[in-house]
């Protein structure tokens, strides 16, 4: 596959606690979730307002569990893993290509994503039909650029998928616990709804004016 | 599109966290991308952990510098525990030479079997004496008290609920005890209840007396009231705050008026009392069932009767000499103003453990050799022993420090935090 770039405004990733039996049930047998504390893994929610693809500008929606990457030689191995299972989109040309392409899966239905940023917040509401889905928010430290090397999972019909991601921009983290999330009941957030997790993320990454590239799919 | 290929990060923003699960089938398979990442990272600041002390750990140090070779002579000490100034007094040092003429180097043998000498027992029940419990039951370190305390009682089907910023070695018994594992959210009795709820039959709640790596307190009468609530029982790991805290020195517990409603105490000797060991003190119920279902105590060699005679002396000074609390005290409210006069950032510490709160991952590395260089003797701490961008240098306080000590010490942390706008 060759490299594709998605150029965005604005991408917030919230990270929060879910219990370890959950992120086990969802991830196929051959990855494990990364615990930040015993019995204690991670939920990332993923939200970007992307301007510029070979797609036009759409939102998209992605609730993921991380994993560990995969170690190859030092120098050439991404900071983290993930794998997306639950993601939806603004525009069904957007996820009908990132669907083929990655493989990730996702609703098929339009969702709305809006991303309201007053003082040091940026709040994300995102709404199906006109019913909300989830609102979550992070708050901004210090900004630097910055670029993530990050290895996507995906799984389709018992082919094990893995692309290299790398996401360059503005940027700010912490873990100062200042975020929040609300989810509403919707086919897409109810698996998320009977489960254990913080109400509050234990670390806020938020971007702004960059790029995601995604440089390769390997199957393995 | 751009077609460059992927640029990995530098080197400094990668971490231990990226090196736990690997690719390859061979159990050996991260060991070659670890240590050709520590190649990288070590000159560049990871050097400063494990430092060679060639002095005792008093408050001036000669200490060598790994990067250079050279011994940095006379750095006052801001990173041992030893917060009473206790393990180079010389009636220790005396007391541990005429105990190594009785016993020897160790105790040869598992506390249960040969390793108990006369002197583990007079020093356990001292312990329950200054304790005011019932019995209580030694360990070779405090690590193991609270791996052998924790996974001694509580067991799968059984809930264990712990402050988020708990220690290693409670977060290990907790793993060891296979009881499900609740974390709640640091020092808030709110989160507490919630993570108590929806859940039948055994509890166990565990806080610290002093947060390691922030220094504050938890506030115990409310973490009691959500305990009898759901019928919990309290456990305290006054690993930090043991000796010091309190009218007489009996921790965190005393200080608040709670030590009778609090079910385990739980702490170490390697900190105040400056040497090596753990405790778990009680009933005498709890202790004798502890004895039988410790496994970090029962199948691992007794302290040795050196270190033990040398505890002994260290509780009798700390038990006779209240003044050393009342001079820690002294000492932690003058450098908390001289740090807070010099604009120095210091978190919420309300004991002896001070965090110098520069926040900056990427540069702490480089403030923390410049530090040492100038002549002080503390540890950064950094992602992950602590979250992202709250990393700090941890400060210890000790009885011994004198005022000369604190005020140079503030001004060389100051001088170098002005360097990078973190202190005005
Ligand atoms: C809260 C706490 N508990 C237990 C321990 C372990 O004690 P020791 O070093 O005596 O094994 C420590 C040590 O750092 C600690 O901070």
């Amino acid at each position: 596959m060759s490299v594709v770039s998605y150029g965005f405004r604005t991408g917030v990733s919230a990270f929060f606690e879910m219990a370890t039996p959950d992120a086990e049930a969802v991830l196929p047998a051959y990855l494990q979730p990364i615990e930040v504390r015993h019995q204690r893994s991670v939920l990332a929610v993923t939200a970007f307002l992307f301007e510029d693809s070979d797609v036009g500008a759409y939102t998209e929606l992605m609730f993921s569990v991380i994993v560990p990457p995969q170690v190859a030689k030092w120098g050439e191995h991404a900071k983290a893993g993930f794998y997306p299972y639950l993601a939806a989109t603004s525009s069904a040309e957007a996820r009908r290509q990132r669907g083929e392409r990655f493989h990730f899966q996702y609703l098929d239905e339009d969702i709305d994503v809006r991303f309201v940023e007053t003082g040091d917040r940026c709040q994300v509401k995102a709404w199906a039909r006109g019913e909300p889905l989830v609102d979550f928010s992070v708050t901004q430290r210090t900004w630097e650029d910055t670029s993530h090397l990050l290895q996507g999972y995906s799984n389709c019909e018992n082919h094990r998928y893995r692309s290299t991601v790398q996401i360059s921009g503005r940027y700010t983290v912490h873990e100062n616990e200042q975020g929040s999330m609300t989810l509403y009941p919707h086919e897409l957030t109810a698996p998320l709804l009977a489960q254990e997790i913080t109400p509050y993320p234990f670390r806020e990454h938020w971007f702004k004016n960059g790029r995601e590239v995604f440089h390769s799919l390997e199957q393995f | 599109m751009p077609d460059a290929p992927p640029s990995p990060p530098g080197a400094m923003e990668y971490d231990y966290t990226n090196f736990y699960f690997g690719a390859g089938e061979d159990a050996f398979a991260l060991l070659a991308p670890f240590d050709d990442w520590w190649q990288d990272v070590k000159p560049a600041g990871y050097y400063l952990y494990e430092l060679p002390l060639h002095t005792a750990p008093s408050t001036r140090v000669d200490v060598e510098d790994t990067k250079t070779h050279e011994i940095r002579k006379g750095l006052i000490n801001f990173a041992s525990y030893n917060y009473l100034g206790l393990s180079y007094r010389p009636e220790v040092k005396e007391a541990i030479k005429e105990a190594a003429d009785i016993y020897g180097g160790g105790s040869s043998g598992s506390p249960i079997l040969s390793g108990t000498t006369l002197l583990h027992r007079q020093f356990s029940d001292e312990i329950a004496s200054w304790k005011g419990k019932e019995a209580a039951l030694l360990f070779p370190t405090g690590y193991s008290a609270n791996v052998g305390t924790i996974a001694g009682l509580m067991r799968s089907g059984d809930l264990i609920v712990a402050d988020q910023y708990a220690h290693a070695s409670i977060v290990d018994g907790m793993i060891l005890s296979k009881a499900t594992s609740r974390f709640f959210r640091h020092n808030n009795v709110g989160d507490l209840d919630k993570k108590l709820s929806r859940h039948e039959g055994k509890k166990l709640v565990i806080v610290e007396g002093v947060y390691s790596m922030d220094g504050d307190v938890p506030p115990l009468a409310g973490i009691l009231e959500v305990c009898r609530k759901h019928n919990a029982r309290l456990m305290i790991d006054e690993a930090h705050s043991a000796f010091v805290f309190g009218s007489t020195g009996r921790g965190v517990a005393e200080e608040q008026g709670l030590e009778d409603e609090v079910d385990i105490h739980l702490g170490t000797f390697s900190k105040s009392l400056g040497g090596q060991g753990g405790y778990v003190a009680g009933s005498s119920q709890l202790i004798n069932y502890l004895r039988g279902f410790s496994r970090s105590r029962f199948f691992s060699c007794a302290l040795s009767p050196v270190v033990v005679a040398g505890l002994r002396k260290a509780l009798e000074l700390s038990r006779n000499e209240p003044e050393l609390r009342d001079k820690l005290w002294e000492n932690v409210a003058f450098m908390q103003r001289t740090l807070s006069d010099l604009g120095v950032p210091t978190g919420d510490s309300t004991s002896q453990v001070i965090p110098i709160m520069v926040r900056d991952d990427a540069r702490i590395f480089q403030m923390g050799e410049e530090i040492f260089r100038e002549g002080v003797f503390i540890n950064p701490v950094k992602y992950p022993a602590v979250g992202k961008h709250k990393s700090r240098f941890r400060m210890s306080i000790s009885a011994a420090h004198t005022k000369e000590d604190l005020s140079e010490g503030a001004e060389i942390i100051a001088r170098v935090l002005r360097r990078y706008a973190i202190c005005p």
